[in-house]
């Protein structure tokens, strides 16, 4: 689903490149924890996969497209099928829940009888039953990141990229959060979460891909946030 | 639900940028119905020189009285046989329209300058009939390459008191009307550049208003069409207003000014409603055109997917 062939991307100005000769795959529907110090290369990574970055050298390969030989128009088209969350939500403060995540299809063109139908369905999907009207500012932190991964998910993307969406939350509401990832991997989405959240990549056993300096230094299957040799 | 979501970004864009949207409708009202307004000058001018080309004449005035001086003072009034004389000459030299040729007599002269004087009693009791000299009214085939030859040539004639060419009285009044047209239409330029200018900085703002809604449409993969249009009709509807304000203004300014000014001067001003919409036409394709490029290259800087 997302492959790193011997990837290097260097940013102007800057003597260490974000991230050195990385070479990885990631299957299809498989849970990955990308962990590592900050500025280690986790969010270049995860750029990189949106093509909001062009890599040095190397190629990445994304549900099957080679990203170096996608024009510019068809950028969009693979975006669709990846949906992102981050540590600020990225929500709308002056659209609803319901709108919210009804814009995600709204921009895309998707006709108005397919919204009605499938934005119900995510926010249950996500837990928030009863609340498709309050408003972001109405809700929790923990609400509010379940609205941003019905926004991210709501378009069922191959794909989700998940940038410390915990990071924000505290470990209680967090244990939700990795329920709906969960949730979200099991119907055959591919998640990669960045995280620097021990408690929960422990409590997950899923694989664990570590970055330090811009390189890879340990890919390990049902892994633990620490050292583990 | 494409359109419907389109116009509704639309509308709170126009609605966040309130005043700046305003100020991009009364920039293009003005300028567009500036650059109108030079139009129509250009379009009177163009209809007056039509009419006029064929009307203009040469008038040789001939000796009245001694008094009035030059060759007059010398062979006194014209007599009959200076009058046949001067006919020849005039018919044999010079290429004259057919039947351009007319004399008018003393009498004729002075009706005419009594009608025209009708306003100024005082100047036409103490006027002598004798006083206002017979012509010969002159209609050349090519009037701008012949009159110089024709006057030169009549100058000193005896009988002759002067000749005036009526072109030149034109000239000035043709530069006149040319510069008035050039002042409004160099206006209209200056005040075009700060439309567009203008129009740049409203899209900009509205552009980092959105900045969160457009990162966003970015980020679940709306086309870039789908990100730029709304911006871009903001822009475009801005114009449309500006141009419909520009033309009810253009509407004033032919029924009001230029057609007082053909009260003025009825000789072949008049322009046609056919002249005003072509005018309105040209207008609402500069301002949507400057609006919609504008929006265009400002949104492609600013942006980008």
């Amino acid at each position: 689903m997302i492959h790193f062939d011997n990837v290097t991307k260097a940013y102007a100005n800057q003597g260490r490149p974000a991230l050195e000769n990385v070479t990885l795959d990631v299957e299809k529907s498989e849970f990955v924890f990308l962990v590592g110090p900050s500025g280690s290369g986790k969010s270049t990574f995860l750029r990189l996969i949106l093509k909001e970055e062009r890599p040095t050298s190397g190629r990445i390969h994304v549900a099957g497209k080679d990203l170096a030989r996608l024009t510019n128009w068809k950028v969009p088209l693979l975006r669709r099928r990846i949906g992102c969350v981050f540590q600020d939500f990225r929500l709308l403060p002056n659209k609803s829940v319901y709108q919210n995540i009804a814009f995600a299809l709204e921009v895309i063109g998707k006709p108005r009888r397919f919204i009605r139908k499938v934005v119900p369905e995510v926010i249950d999907l996500v837990g928030l039953e009863g609340k498709r009207d309050r408003m972001p500012d109405e809700l929790s932190g923990g609400e509010q990141q379940r609205v941003a991964m019905a926004r991210a998910f709501v378009n069922r993307p191959m794909i989700l990229l998940a940038d410390e969406p915990t990071g924000n939350i505290d470990p209680a509401t967090s244990i939700g959060i990795m329920k709906v990832l969960d949730r979200i991997n099991r119907t055959g989405t591919t998640v990669v979460m960045a995280t620097h959240d021990a408690a929960i990549v422990d409590s997950m056993r899923k694989r664990v891909i570590e970055l330090e300096y811009g390189k890879v230094v340990r890919d390990q299957s049902r892994g633990v946030y620490g050292q583990a040799y | 639900m494409r359109a419907q979501f389109v116009f509704h970004e639309v509308w709170i864009g126009l609605r966040r940028n309130l005043t700046m949207t305003i100020a991009l409708i009364v920039v293009v009202a003005i300028s567009l119905s500036l650059l109108g307004t030079g139009l129509l000058f250009v379009k009177q001018v163009e209809n007056a020189r039509s009419y006029w080309q064929s009307r203009v004449q040469l008038s040789v005035y001939l000796c009245s009285s001694p008094t009035i001086g030059g060759s007059c003072a010398k062979d006194g009034v014209v007599t009959s046989s200076e009058i046949a004389a001067i006919r020849q000459d005039l018919l044999a030299t010079h290429d004259i329209v057919p039947g351009g040729l007319t004399f008018e007599t003393q009498a004729q002269a002075w009706q005419q300058f009594k009608s025209e004087m009708s306003s100024n009693p005082a100047l036409v009791k103490y006027t002598p009939p004798s006083q206002i000299p017979s012509s010969f009214e002159v209609r050349l085939k090519n009037t701008q390459a012949d009159a110089l030859p024709v006057s030169e040539a009549m100058d000193g004639v005896p009988g002759v008191s002067h000749v005036v060419d009526d072109s030149t009285v034109l000239d000035q009044f043709y530069k006149l009307l040319d510069g008035a047209r050039n002042a409004v239409v160099v206006i209209a330029i200056f005040l075009l550049v700060a439309a567009i200018m203008l129009v740049a900085n409203t899209i900009r703002l509205s552009a980092f208003n959105r900045r969160r809604e457009t990162s966003i449409m970015r980020l679940v993969g709306a086309s870039n069409f789908y990100v730029q249009l709304p911006f871009l009709v903001e822009g475009l509807i801005a114009g449309l207003i500006g141009w419909l304000v520009a033309t009810g203004l253009l509407i004033l300014v032919k029924s009001l000014w230029l057609n007082s000014l053909q009260t003025y001067f009825p000789y072949g001003t008049t322009l046609s409603s056919a002249d005003l919409i072509e005018v309105i036409i040209v207008n609402m394709i500069t301002g949507l055109l400057i609006c919609g490029s504008t929006s265009f290259l400002t949104l492609r800087r600013y942006l980008r997917v």
